[in-house]
C-alpha cells in the first residue's frame, strides 16, 4: 500500500484522462451567469418602470405586450422588479458565498494541516456557533449593529462557514495523511505551501460543489434575511423575496411568482453547471 | 340591460345580507342595488343568494375545524391577558360578558339581565339566574366582582388595565347583583364591559388552563402554540346552540396553507386572508369568503414632538400626500372604506359625515413640505409586518413623495419586538388598531394628551375637556355633538394618517351556516363557534 | 484499534459539556441583547411602564436575569429544564410531544432521502460524464433552487386541493393506521427530502470522483480494473469521512430547519417551539430548545468523526 502510494505521488503530474476543452455546457452556464451580472450593473437603465411604481390597478396580471412578465401582488411590473432583483440576489449572494467559503476552506485546511489544539478549539467553536438558531443570531444583530447590505453580507457568511469549514477540514485530513503531504513536511514547507500547494488541489473538487450548493442555499436565505428586517428594504427585493411575496399567485400560476423562480433555477443551475464543468482544467493548472 | 354583474363584489354581497338580517324589503333591497347601477334581474340573484345564505333552519350536530393565524405558547385561556384572535375564539368558547355587542353593533345584554345607571357613575349589574359554570358551580356577583377586579391588579397583566383604571369599586349587593363605581360618569360602561377582556370568569380562578366558564363549549384539551379541542356544552344557558358537537381550534401562521386548507376540506373556516385571496375564494366553490366590515386600520403617525414631524405642515403634508385610493383598490383590493384621518368609521352612529373627506393633493403636499423646508432631506418611515399590510401603504407613500421631490426612506424592521421597539417611538412609523365599539374607547386610548398609546404625541385640553363632558353626558345628540367635533380636531390636528378602515376576511366552507359579520372582529365577532352549524 | 476510538467518545462528551455551556452563555446574552423581555412582549401594545413592573413582579421576572439563567444552569445538572416564563408549564411537558414529532418527522425522512442521496450520488459518480450523471446534476439544483415554501404550497395545491389524495395539513395526533400515516406524512417527508438530499447527492457524487481520481486508483483503473469495481472497493471506503459529514450535515437540518414545514403543514414540532420561545424572549424554552439542537447536532458530527476516522486507518 505504502509503495503503490508513493509511487502514485511521483506519478502525480501526469496528464488526466478528463477533458481539457471547454464543455458546451460551461460555457452555455458561463454566458447566462455573465447575462445575469451585466442586467444586475445595467438594470436601473433597462428597467421599463420604476421598480415601486403601482403601474397597473390589477394584480397578479397576466403576461401582456405592456407588461411582459405580468404585474405582482401590488400591481407593479415584474420585469422591472426582477431586473432590480438581480443586483441584491447575484451581488449579495456571491460575495457572501465567496466570503463564507474563503474563511471556512481556508480555516478548515490550517485546521487539518496544524491539527492539534488548535484543530479542537476552532472544530468545537464552530459547531457550537452552528448550535445558535440563525433567526436569534439575525435578529441580535439588526438590534445590535442595524441592517446595511455589508452587513447582510457578512451574516450570512457566518452562518454558512461553519458548514464550508467541517467539510473542508474533513476533506483536508483524509488529504493530510497522504504520504506527499508528510513528505512536503518533512522538506520543511510552511503552512501556507502546505495549504495552496498540497492540499487545496485534492480537495478542489468537492469544494467548489460545495461552493455552489451553499450559493443555492445563501439565495434562498437571502429572502428570509430579508423578511426578517434585516438587508434589502422595499421598494427593492431580492429574487427569494419575490417569490415569497407573491406567493398567494401560486394557486393561478401567476407570472409574478413563476417567474422569480425560474430566473433563481437558471441562475443556480448555471453556477452549478459551470462548477461541474470547470474542476479539471483549475486542478490541471495548480499542478503545473 | 344585461345581467351580468360587472361591477360586484363579495363585499357588497355582505352588505345585502346585513340588510336582509336587518329587516330590509326585498323592494328596498333591489332599490338600493339600482341605486348602485345593478339591473333589477341581476339583483335577485344577489338577493337570493343572500337569502339562502342567511336562511336555512340550523341543526345540531358534527365537528368543526377553524385555524387562526398565529399560536404560540404566550396562547392562553385568561380572558384578561388574552391578546390575539387565537385567544379571544377560544375565550369565546369558554366563558361569556356580561353584554354582548350584535351583529349591528348594537349593545345587548348576555349575562347580565340589566345593566342600568341613574347618573352614568354608579352601575347596577342584575345577573341572569340559572347560569352556571361548567363545574357545575352557579354563577353569582361574586364572580363578577372578581372578574372586573383582576383587570386592576398589575400583577395580572390585563390587556384593558388602561380601561379598567376608571373603575374605583365593584362590590356585591348580593347574589345577584353587582354595583360597579366608577370614577367619573361614562355612559359607556354596557360597551365597554362586552370587550372580550371583560370574560366572567369564576371567583377565585387563578389557573386559567381549565377554561372553566359559562360559555358554549366545555374544554377537552389545551395545547399552547398547538391545539385546543372544545365539546358542546349541553348545560348551556343559551335556548338556542351551540349546535356544534366539538370543535378544534388551531393556527396556521402561511396564509396560503390556511386558504388551501380551506379549499381542500380539512377545516371548515381559516380566519384572516388577504383581500388578493377573493380572487381564488369567489372562483373555487370548495369555499366562499365571509367578510366583516370593521374599524380597524392601519395609520402612519407622525410624532409631533420629533424632528421633522414637530415642523408645522410635516403631518398635514403627509395626510394629503397618502393615496387613499391606490390603498383601497391596489393594496387591499376594495376592501376597505377610505378613512379621513379620524378613527371613528361610517357605521359607528358617532361618524362626523359633514367633515370634508380629505384626497391625495400631492402639489398641496409638496408646497406644505416646501415650506417646512424638507424637500430634498430623507425621511425615514419605519415599518414592519407586524401592523398589517404597512410595508405596502409605506410604498404607496414613498412612491407619491418621490413624484414631489420628497426622499422617503422605508426602514424595515423585524416584527419581532416592534410594538415595544418602534412603534409610539419612532419619528415616523406604522401603527395598527383594532376596532373599538366606542368613540370613547378610542379617544380614550389613543389621542387623550397622557394616552399610553398617543401615537402622534398629540396634546390638547380642549380635547381632553370634551372627551370627559361626552362620557358623562347620557344625552345622545350632545354626545354626537362633542363627537363629531373631536373628530375633527383628530384629523386636522393629530399626526395620525388614518388612510382606510379594512375589511377582514375569513374563508370559509360553504357547508358552515349562520355566520353573521359583527363589528368587534372577524370570524363573527369570534364568536362564531356558538353561532354556526353544519349543513349536514 | 479500539482505544482510539473510545478515546475520541471519551473527549467528545467532555468537550459536549463544554460546548453546551458556550452554547448556553452565548444565547443568554444573545437573547438578553434582544429588545424587551417577557412581560414586554406578553404585554404587546399594552406595555405601560407599570403594567410591565406589575407583570414582571408576579412573573418573579424581577431578580437580575444572569442570577436566573445561573439557576437554570444548576438545576439543569439535575435534569430540571425549569418552567416557562409565558405560560408557566414545565419545559420538560411542552418540549417532550413536539420532540418525539420532531424526531419521527426526521427518522422517517432520513429513512427515506439518505439511501436515495447516496445511491443517486454514487451512481452518478461511477457513470460519470454520461446523460444520466447530467440529470442527476440538473435535477438536483433545479429542487433546491426553488424555494421550500414554494414546493411545500405548490404540493398542497396540487395534492390536497385539486386532486385531493392527500390531507393539506400533517395533523400527527390523529393518525391510527399505517396508510393515514403514510398519507400525513407524505408531503412533508417529500418537501424536506427534497431541500436534504441535494447536498448529499452532489456531496457523494464529488467526494468519489474525488478519490477516484487520487492515482492509485488510477493505477488501478489503468491496470484494467473495473470502473464500478474501483469505485465500491476503493473510492467509496475513502470518499466515506467527507460523505458521512455531509450526511450529518445535511440531516442536522431536519431538527431545527424545518420551520417552513412545521408551518405549512401545521406539525406542531420543535422548530416552531423555538421560534415561539424567541419571540416571547422565553428564557428557558430558548435555551432548552438550544440545548436539543446542539446536542443532536454534536451526536451527528461525532458519528461523522467517528465514521471517517473507522474508514480511513491512516487517520487513527
Amino acid at each position: 500500500m505504502t509503495t503503490s502510494l508513493s509511487l502514485s505521488n511521483t506519478q502525480k503530474a501526469r496528464p488526466r484522462r478528463f477533458g481539457y476543452r471547454i464543455s458546451v455546457v460551461g460555457a452555455v452556464s458561463f454566458l447566462i451567469i455573465a447575462a445575469w451580472a451585466l442586467v444586475a450593473v445595467f438594470a436601473p437603465y433597462i428597467a421599463p418602470h420604476p421598480v415601486g411604481d403601482i403601474v397597473d390597478f390589477d394584480f397578479f396580471g397576466p403576461m401582456s405586450a405592456q407588461f411582459p412578465l405580468g404585474t405582482d401582488y401590488l400591481g407593479r411590473d415584474m420585469l422591472s422588479r426582477i431586473l432590480l432583483g438581480a443586483r441584491y440576489t447575484v451581488g449579495i449572494s456571491l460575495a457572501a458565498v465567496c466570503l463564507a467559503c474563503f474563511c471556512g476552506v481556508t480555516l478548515g485546511m490550517a485546521a487539518a494541516v496544524i491539527g492539534g489544539w488548535f484543530d479542537r478549539v476552532l472544530s468545537r467553536m464552530l459547531d457550537a456557533l452552528t448550535s445558535i438558531p440563525s433567526k436569534i443570531l439575525a435578529l441580535v444583530i439588526v438590534a445590535a449593529v442595524g441592517t446595511s447590505i455589508p452587513i447582510l453580507i457578512v451574516t450570512l457568511a457566518v452562518i454558512y462557514t461553519p458548514g464550508c469549514y467541517r467539510f473542508a477540514r474533513a476533506l483536508a485530513v483524509n488529504i493530510n495523511t497522504m504520504d506527499y503531504v508528510t513528505v512536503a513536511r518533512a522538506r520543511g514547507e510552511g503552512l501556507g505551501y502546505l495549504i495552496r500547494s498540497e492540499i487545496l488541489p485534492g480537495i478542489i473538487g468537492p469544494v467548489l460543489a460545495d461552493f455552489g450548493l451553499r450559493f443555492v442555499f445563501i439565495v434562498l436565505l437571502l429572502s428570509s434575511m430579508s423578511f426578517l428586517g434585516l438587508g434589502v428594504q422595499p421598494p427593492f427585493a431580492d429574487w427569494g423575496a419575490l417569490v415569497k411575496e407573491n406567493i398567494g399567485g401560486l394557486s393561478f400560476a401567476a407570472p409574478a411568482v413563476v417567474f422569480p423562480s425560474i430566473a433563481i433555477a437558471t441562475l443556480t443551475i448555471s453556477v452549478n453547471l459551470l462548477i461541474d464543468n470547470l474542476p479539471q482544467k483549475i486542478r490541471d493548472r495548480s499542478e503545473q | 340591460m344585461s345581467d351580468k354583474i360587472t361591477n360586484w363584489t363579495s363585499s357588497d354581497d355582505a352588505m345585502v345580507e346585513i340588510a336582509i338580517r336587518r329587516g330590509a324589503s326585498r323592494r328596498e333591497l333591489l332599490q338600493m342595488m339600482l341605486m348602485g347601477g345593478v339591473a333589477a334581474a341581476a339583483g335577485s340573484t344577489i338577493i337570493g343568494r343572500a337569502a339562502a345564505a342567511v336562511a336555512g333552519q340550523p341543526v345540531k350536530g358534527g365537528f368543526v375545524k377553524a385555524a387562526g393565524f398565529s399560536a404560540s405558547t404566550a396562547d392562553t385561556l385568561d380572558p384578561a391577558k388574552a391578546s390575539n384572535a387565537t385567544d379571544y375564539v377560544r375565550c369565546c368558547n369558554f366563558y361569556n360578558r356580561l353584554t354582548f355587542i350584535n351583529g349591528a353593533g348594537e349593545t345587548t345584554m348576555e349575562l347580565a339581565e340589566s345593566v342600568e345607571s341613574k347618573d352614568a357613575k354608579v352601575w347596577t349589574v342584575r345577573l341572569r339566574k340559572g347560569v352556571t359554570f361548567h363545574d357545575g358551580k352557579s354563577l353569582t356577583s361574586a364572580d363578577v366582582v372578581y372578574s372586573i377586579k383582576r383587570h386592576l391588579d398589575p400583577a395580572v397583566g390585563s390587556k384593558v388595565n388602561a380601561i379598567a383604571k376608571q373603575i374605583v369599586n365593584v362590590k356585591a349587593i348580593d347574589p345577584q347583583t353587582a354595583e360597579i363605581t366608577l370614577v367619573a360618569p361614562n355612559a359607556d360602561l354596557p360597551t365597554i364591559l362586552a370587550l372580550h377582556h371583560f370574560m366572567i370568569v369564576a371567583d377565585g380562578t387563578t389557573d386559567f388552563s381549565k377554561g372553566n366558564g359559562t360559555g358554549p363549549f366545555i374544554l377537552k384539551e389545551f395545547q399552547p402554540g398547538v391545539r385546543s379541542v372544545a365539546v358542546r356544552n349541553e348545560n348551556y344557558w343559551k335556548e338556542q346552540g351551540p349546535y356544534l358537537d366539538s370543535f378544534e381550534f388551531f393556527a396556521i401562521s402561511d396564509e396560503s396553507a390556511r386558504m388551501n386548507a380551506v379549499l381542500s376540506g380539512d377545516i371548515q373556516l381559516g380566519a384572516n386572508l388577504s383581500p388578493r385571496s377573493l380572487r381564488v375564494l369567489e372562483s373555487n366553490p370548495a369555499a366562499r369568503p365571509f367578510i366583516s366590515k370593521l374599524g380597524t386600520y392601519t395609520n402612519l403617525n407622525i410624532r409631533l414632538d420629533m424632528h421633522p414631524g414637530d415642523k408645522q405642515g410635516i403631518a398635514e403634508g403627509f395626510k394629503y400626500l397618502v393615496n387613499r385610493e391606490v390603498i383601497q383598490k391596489s393594496v387591499l383590493r376594495g376592501l376597505a372604506d377610505i378613512a379621513n384621518d379620524h378613527p371613528v368609521p361610517s357605521t359607528s352612529k358617532y361618524h362626523n359625515s359633514e367633515l370634508k373627506q380629505r384626497a391625495y393633493d400631492p402639489e398641496r403636499a409638496k408646497s406644505l413640505f416646501q415650506k417646512a423646508g424638507v424637500l430634498g432631506q430623507e425621511i425615514r418611515i419605519t415599518a414592519a409586518e407586524a401592523a398589517s399590510s404597512a410595508l405596502d401603504y409605506a410604498m404607496v407613500v414613498q412612491q407619491a413623495a418621490s413624484k414631489i421631490g420628497l426622499n422617503v426612506a422605508i426602514n424595515r424592521v423585524p416584527s419581532d419586538g416592534y410594538w415595544s421597539n418602534h412603534w409610539i417611538k419612532d419619528a415616523v412609523h406604522f401603527g395598527n388598531i383594532n376596532a373599538r365599539p366606542t368613540p370613547d374607547i378610542l379617544f380614550s386610548l389613543l389621542y387623550k394628551s397622557d394616552a399610553a398609546w398617543n401615537e402622534s404625541g398629540f396634546r390638547s385640553e380642549k380635547f381632553d375637556a370634551m372627551l370627559l363632558e361626552a362620557r358623562g353626558s347620557l344625552e345622545e345628540a350632545k354626545r354626537k355633538e362633542i363627537y363629531g367635533e373631536m373628530q375633527a380636531m383628530i384629523s386636522n390636528g393629530a399626526g395620525t394618517v388614518i388612510p382606510v378602515f379594512m375589511s377582514n376576511v375569513d374563508a370559509v366552507s360553504p357547508k358552515l351556516k349562520g355566520l353573521v359579520p359583527n363589528p368587534l372582529g372577524g370570524m363573527m365577532g369570534y364568536t362564531f363557534a356558538e353561532y354556526a352549524w353544519l349543513e349536514a | 484499534m479500539n482505544s482510539p476510538i473510545l478515546n475520541l467518545v471519551a473527549e467528545r462528551i467532555v468537550v459536549a459539556v463544554v460546548t453546551l455551556l458556550f452554547v448556553a452563555f452565548t444565547i443568554f446574552f444573545a437573547t438578553e441583547m434582544l429588545p424587551g423581555d417577557v412581560a414586554e412582549i406578553l404585554l404587546g401594545q399594552a406595555a405601560t411602564p407599570e403594567a410591565v413592573a406589575g407583570l414582571r413582579a408576579a412573573m418573579n421576572l424581577d431578580q437580575p436575569a444572569f442570577l436566573r439563567f445561573i439557576y437554570w444552569i444548576g438545576n439543569l445538572f439535575t435534569g430540571d429544564l425549569g418552567v416557562s416564563y409565558v405560560n408557566k408549564m414545565p419545559i420538560s411537558d411542552l418540549i417532550g410531544g413536539r420532540l418525539v414529532n420532531s424526531l419521527k418527522l426526521a427518522s422517517v425522512t432520513a429513512a427515506i432521502s439518505v439511501p436515495i442521496a447516496l445511491t443517486l450520488g454514487i451512481t452518478a459518480a461511477i457513470l460519470r460524464g454520461t446523460f444520466y450523471d447530467r440529470i442527476v446534476s440538473i435535477f438536483t439544483i433545479a429542487v433546491i433552487s426553488v424555494p421550500e415554501f414554494m414546493v411545500a404550497t405548490l404540493s398542497v395545491i396540487v395534492f390536497a386541493v385539486y386532486l385531493g389524495w392527500l390531507p393539506a395539513l400533517s395533523m400527527a395526533n390523529e393518525v391510527t393506521s399505517i396508510g393515514g400515516l403514510l398519507k400525513v406524512f407524505a408531503m412533508p417527508v417529500i418537501t424536506l427530502s427534497f431541500v436534504i438530499s441535494a447536498q448529499m447527492i452532489r456531496m457523494t457524487r464529488a467526494a468519489v470522483l474525488e478519490t477516484l481520481s487520487t492515482a492509485y486508483v488510477e493505477m488501478a483503473l489503468l491496470k484494467g480494473a473495473s470502473r464500478r469495481r474501483m469505485v465500491l472497493r476503493h473510492a467509496l471506503p475513502n470518499a466515506l469521512g467527507p460523505i458521512v459529514n455531509a450526511v450529518a450535515l445535511s440531516l442536522s437540518y431536519l431538527l431545527g430547519g424545518v420551520i417552513i414545514v412545521e408551518t405549512i403543514f401545521n406539525y406542531p414540532g420543535i422548530a416552531k417551539l423555538m421560534l415561539d420561545a424567541v419571540s416571547t424572549r422565553d428564557l428557558p424554552l430558548i435555551q432548552s430548545c438550544a440545548m436539543i439542537f446542539c446536542l443532536g447536532y454534536l451526536l451527528l458530527i461525532t458519528i461523522a468523526d467517528l465514521v471517517a476516522i473507522v474508514s480511513n486507518p491512516r487517520l487513527q
